[in-house]
């Protein structure tokens, strides 16, 4: 999973972001609201992490602007301002949730897989797809009753995959998916997970849509169908 | 002493006083009148037996008891007449006299004729008493009046003062720490500089508290960022899954805790300067040696960051201040400057003076300050937007504290190739007698 970390605070930011990369979240991190601007409009993010106090543009206004657009990605605002009024006015305009400065980064990334869990529109922690499922907050897969141990990238794709069952996404989203900025992306590694989860999960699993991409198929041991039937 | 009893005794004494003044002057003029007026009661009494013959004890005037007497007496000087047995007043020159006969003062006219001289008598006491009962008239009702004058001074010197009751009442009635000014509207002329003066004084209080609740705010404010920064990073080193991991949770958990323990000490070294901190023990001071000593002390910091700090331009400066909140300003303005250079760079501390005093410059080639952030750098907790250097935004806040303390002037510039910031601190000129 993706997510946009827009926080000003060197140390803070850098903390948040090795702290949920260790969760195996891929982050992006800017340091101001217009950085935070551009990030949105060229990148598709699971969720941002927005500080308020930000600057060249204040959180709020990144936060108005998102929503005006129609953007509707879940913001989670995390700051140091515990007023209520201001937890009233983030959660007003369009946040899914407040974080109050200091915080835990367990509470954090349980916040986060929530409000993924609620933009999914699933009350489960554990996401299932016909004998598969993905315990996000414990990074298990379980396949046909059995945990199959999967790298934390193969992780990250197969969670991309399952997000919406039945929708092939091409290798471009999946890299922009599993990889954040200024990592090493090698030109066939889709290639080379989607080959280590299907040897680990079966052929079957996730099938090529010829010229679209990858999707996640009901059953690991059916044969290849043809693109038609995917969606 | 109270208002009341020092107005009561004053005016008392002064009604007192006044009485008496007032009763010896009647007393002195009633006792020349009475003289005069007995004087010429006698002396038309001579007069009128002058043509009278008295060769024989006449009863000149029957049943009635005189106050003064009459004797006549023929030239010879033998006593012709005397009206009174008892007296016997001596025969004498002529005109008025005062003789005392049997212990008593006697006024006597003496009218000397060719055929009978002619002595009328009253006594003294007659007219003394007469002025002292006139004086007494005067007196008495003036004392009469005193414990009744007492009770109205009293009443309304109580009233006069009633304007104070009535401030000491509100003053009481306020909550203990309400600092709104006292009601002057309906005050008397005499009182209303008073409470003026008092007002002013609950201004600057109210002013001065409400400073130090804004810093108290925002330094809980600005203290979350590096709180938070600090749990994260234990937590960090909690879940390190190697050693790698752990080495750079560590690195940062260090950083952070240095960044925390450099927050409070410029916001302990803040509060120090508090507003109303005015300069303690001031000295004429060597600023090259001050400079000197900063630049000696911020050494090791900018040669771990391989950045070329070092005295230019070293002239004789003199200017009047504390040499702690000085070297605070300079160890600043050098600590700030060494953060924002890049490694490699060079920080210059210049100090030197001409006609209008001592200069202290400190040029850096780092980033600069954009000409419209270069008032805003000196509000407390103020960082430049993008920077990225971890600073507590006290930093310059300090600097214009001190400055400000000295009555010294700062201002930001280019240095001279357009590039990196020049900090000129401007102090005042030192007199020639310091």
């Amino acid at each position: 999973m993706r997510l946009l970390l827009v926080e000003d605070d060197a140390m803070i930011g850098a903390g948040i972001r090795m702290g949920l990369r260790q969760e195996d979240f891929v982050v992006d991190w800017v340091q101001d609201g217009r950085a935070a601007e551009l990030a949105l409009a060229s990148e598709t993010y699971a969720a941002v992490l927005l500080d308020l106090g930000l600057p060249r543009k204040d959180g709020f206004a990144v936060l108005e602007d998102l929503r005006r657009r129609k953007n509707r990605v879940p913001v989670l605002i995390i700051t140091a301002r515990d007023a209520i009024a201001d937890r009233v006015r983030g959660l007003n305009e369009g946040a899914d949730d407040y974080l109050v400065k200091p915080f835990d980064l367990d509470e954090l990334a349980a916040r986060i897989r929530a409000v993924l869990r609620r933009q999914a529109g699933r009350a489960e922690p554990r996401v299932t797809f016909g004998e598969l499922t993905l315990d996000p907050s414990a990074h298990t897969v379980t396949h046909r009753g059995r945990e199959v141990p999967v790298s934390a990238r193969e992780f990250a794709l197969l969670e991309a995959l399952m997000h919406r069952p039945g929708v092939a996404l091409s290798r471009a989203k999946l890299e922009e998916r599993i990889y954040g900025w200024g990592e090493e992306v090698a030109s066939n590694s889709v290639e080379v997970h989607i080959h280590n989860l299907r040897k680990k999960l079966g052929n079957g699993t996730i099938r090529t849509v010829r010229g679209v991409g990858y999707v996640i198929a009901n059953n690991g041991d059916a044969p290849c169908q043809s693109a038609g039937s995917s969606s | 002493m109270s208002i009341r009893r020092k107005l009561l005794l004053a005016l008392l004494s002064a009604l007192l006083l006044i009485g008496l003044a007032a009763s010896g002057a009647t007393w002195f003029a009633v006792h020349k009148a009475a003289n005069d007026v007995f004087d010429y009661q006698l002396q038309q009494m001579a007069l009128s037996l002058r043509d009278q013959t008295m060769q024989n004890q006449v009863e000149l005037f029957p049943g009635f008891d005189y106050d003064f007497i009459v004797q006549v007496w023929d030239p010879a000087g033998s006593l012709v007449y005397l009206s009174n047995q008892s007296i016997v007043l001596p025969e004498r020159g002529k005109g008025f006299e005062t003789v005392p006969v049997n212990g008593k003062d006697w006024r006597v006219f003496t009218l000397s004729q060719a055929d009978k001289t002619i002595q009328v008598a009253a006594p003294i006491n007659l007219r003394r008493d007469r002025a002292v009962s006139m004086a007494l008239r005067i007196l008495i009702p003036i004392m009469a009046a005193i414990p009744l004058f007492a009770l109205l001074t009293f009443l309304i010197v109580g009233e006069g003062l009633k304007p104070l009751g009535e401030i000491a009442a509100a003053i009481r009635r306020r909550a203990p720490n309400s600092l709104e000014p006292l009601p002057a509207a309906k005050l008397p002329e005499e009182v209303r500089p008073m409470v003026s003066e008092l007002n002013g004084l609950l201004e600057r209080l109210r002013e001065a508290i409400e400073t130090q609740k804004r810093f108290t705010a925002d330094a809980a404010h600005e203290l979350r960022s590096p709180l938070t920064a600090l749990q994260m990073q234990t937590q960090l080193v909690e879940r390190a899954r190697s050693q790698g991991e752990l080495r750079d949770a560590l690195e940062q958990l260090k950083a952070g805790a240095r960044r925390a323990s450099r927050l409070v000490e410029q916001m302990l070294t803040m509060a120090r300067l508090a507003p109303e901190a005015t300069l303690q023990e001031p000295a004429a001071l060597d600023l090259e040696r001050l400079a000197a000593s900063v630049v000696a002390e911020f050494g090791p910091l900018a040669e771990a960051k391989a950045i070329d700090l070092r005295l230019g331009r070293v002239e004789p400066a003199r200017a009047i201040g504390q040499e702690q909140a000085l070297h605070t300003l300079a160890g600043n303005l050098v600590d700030n400057a060494i953060r924002y250079t890049l490694p490699g760079g060079r920080v210059v501390v210049e100090i030197w003076s001409d006609e209008g005093g001592a200069v202290l410059d400190v040029k850096d080639t780092g980033p600069g300050i954009p000409a419209e952030e270069r008032q805003r750098v000196f509000d407390r907790f103020y960082r430049l937007p993008g920077s990225g250097v971890e600073g507590s935004g006290l930093g310059l806040a300090i600097v214009k504290q001190i400055a400000d303390a000295h009555g010294a002037k700062i201002t930001l510039g280019e240095t001279e190739k357009d590039q990196g910031l020049k900090v000129t601190v401007r102090f005042a000129k030192v007199p020639a007698s310091a």
